[in-house]
């Protein structure tokens, strides 16, 4: 019964304990605790919580890059070991290559899966031509802005044809306008490709605005406080954000990430 | 993202270069105007026996000694024992050095077992190895090879290893997201960042270099420019020595924008105002 329900879901965590060794102290720290969550196919899941409640450290397990210390990650039934080719990830640094073009970038994540072919690269345009960079094909990284640049991040994981994306803070360093920019775009994809997606951010707004449900993290240990469905229907445009519904989100957000950052005071004078 | 926009940011390029260029050719005039000051000046200071032309020569002596010796033989003859030894010592530098830079930068294990030599012989003046290696490889081209080498070697090696030591560790993070493997990325991140670093490195053993084939061919040799240089210099051929020391300088000046050719092919994708 119980397993006949986890196959609806996209990704599910059990269970998930993530701990690393603090470099300084050599002591170990348990930087998640207890993750259990699912996620639908073609959700859109936020994640916010105050700084070092491990949003990046469970980012970073579920790409494979960390390693669960108990507990596991289910995605498509299958479970993470590893980095593979069915996760992809978008990062907070654009992290291009930049002595590629833009085109060579974008195909950067296919190459190293070692799945090139003419049909990638037909795909790979039409990305490009996706996240709004026709014509850039063949400029430099040094050539675009921040924001042209993480729609080339963008472009890149979504080449790899992903069944999950993971986006790690991609808007944080873009200036205001850029941000509120880029998160309109972010939905007119993801309605276009209807990837599952699980995005990270510490503005809540952010959130808000972007996600299906939002995922409130508390700290040390991280763990999840609280699931906030948000039921603003799509499509939402920026104008939403002066809404009242979307403030109360907003607001209500606020008040469990203050309350768990109050009860951590101690603590964050430790680090 | 639209047309307009990209046909904008196409034509502040456009003025950007020609505003550039505008001004290395003003520079380039005065640079021109620099040099044929202090020529002009060199010529009067000899003339007029300001110095002591025996020491100085002239430009126009220097000149006229160097009309002479390009229709020599042995001009010639020691134009290639020269060349051989720097070229075959430089080549021996690149083929040794990039590797064993690259490698020590990229394995802790391999950087352990060579770094005392690279830094300990890094600081060592190679010339002072000099009369061990004339003793053990003889007078001829063998031992300028082998300091030629030496010189060259250590600017390239570190550079390699510098590069390897600073690769962009976001890079490898996304790299390895998609799976990447060490020999993926080994291929796809740390070469090519090591290219302007290497060319640094080649481009300061190209200096190095030259210096080693004069002094070795200054110490002990039976052939070459720098034997020639000293030869005439003992003989008080002021204009010849001369001669030697502008071909000297007039190979590195040719093998350094040669090196700034390659650089610019290797670096299209950099920041123009770097």
């Amino acid at each position: 019964m119980e397993n006949a329900q986890l196959d609806n879901f996209k990704l599910s965590t059990r269970f998930l304990d993530v701990t690393y060794v603090n470099n300084k102290t050599g002591a170990e720290v348990m930087a998640l605790q207890n993750i259990n969550l699912n996620i639908k196919d073609g959700e859109f899941i936020c994640i916010v919580g105050p700084s070092g409640c491990g949003k990046t450290t469970f980012l970073n397990t579920v790409v494979g890059l960390l390693k669960p210390s108990k507990g596991e990650i289910l995605l498509d039934q299958q479970k993470i070991d590893g980095p593979g080719k069915d996760r992809a990830m978008v990062f907070q640094n654009p992290s291009l290559l930049p002595w590629r073009t833009v085109l060579e970038n974008v195909l950067y994540g296919v190459e190293l899966l070692k799945q090139i072919t003419a049909e990638k690269k037909k795909e790979a345009k039409e990305f490009i031509e996706m996240v709004g960079l026709k014509g850039y094909e063949n400029h430099y990284p040094h050539e675009l802005s921040g924001g042209m640049q993480q729609r080339v991040n963008l472009a890149r994981a979504l080449t790899v044809n992903p069944s999950l994306i993971l986006l790690d803070e991609p808007f944080s360093a873009l200036d205001a306008q850029t941000r509120e920019f880029m998160q309109g775009e972010l939905l007119r994809i993801w309605d276009e490709t209807k990837k599952t997606s699980l995005f990270i951010t510490h503005q809540i707004d952010e959130a808000v605005f972007l996600a299906d449900r939002v995922f409130v993290f508390g700290a040390r240990p991280g763990r999840v406080v609280e699931v906030v469905d948000v039921d603003i229907p799509r499509p939402r445009d920026l104008h939403v954000k002066r809404s009242p519904e979307f403030l109360e989100f907003v607001d209500h957000i606020w008040s469990i990430i203050e309350q768990e950052s109050s009860k951590q005071g101690f603590d964050n004078k430790e680090i | 993202m639209t047309k307009g926009t990209i046909e904008l940011t196409q034509s502040k390029q456009k003025i950007k270069k020609a505003k550039k260029m505008k001004k290395e050719k003003k520079s380039f005039f005065i640079s021109v105007a620099s040099v044929l000051l202090f020529l002009l000046l060199w010529e009067t200071a000899s003339q007029n026996e300001w110095i002591n032309p025996l020491f100085i020569s002239s430009p126009i002596e220097i000149a006229q000694a160097a009309v002479l010796m390009v229709q020599e033989v042995s001009f010639w003859e020691n134009m290639k024992v020269s060349g051989y030894e720097f070229v075959s010592g430089f080549v021996l530098a690149i083929l040794i050095g990039i590797p064993i830079g690259v490698l020590s930068g990229w394995n802790s294990t391999f950087n352990a077992v060579v770094n005392p030599f690279i830094s300990g012989l890094y600081v060592t003046p190679k010339v002072a190895l000099l009369p061990v290696i004339i003793i053990a490889f003889g007078i001829g081209p063998a031992s300028k090879i082998v300091i030629v080498f030496l010189m060259a070697f250590f600017p390239i090696v570190m550079s390699a290893q510098k590069a390897m030591l600073t690769l962009d560790q976001n890079l490898i993070k996304a790299a390895r997201t998609f799976s990447a493997s060490e020999f993926q990325i080994f291929k796809t991140i740390a070469l090519p960042s090591t290219v302007p670093f290497l060319l640094n490195g080649i481009r300061l053993g190209i200096g190095q270099g030259l210096i080693a084939v004069v002094v070795g061919e200054l110490f002990a040799s039976t052939a070459g420019i720098g034997y020639q240089l000293t030869s005439n210099g003992q003989n008080l051929q002021t204009d010849r020595m001369f001669v030697g020391v502008l071909v000297i300088t007039i190979t590195g000046i040719i093998l350094t924008s040669f090196l700034g050719i390659i650089e610019r092919r290797f670096s299209s994708w950099k920041p123009e105002n770097n």
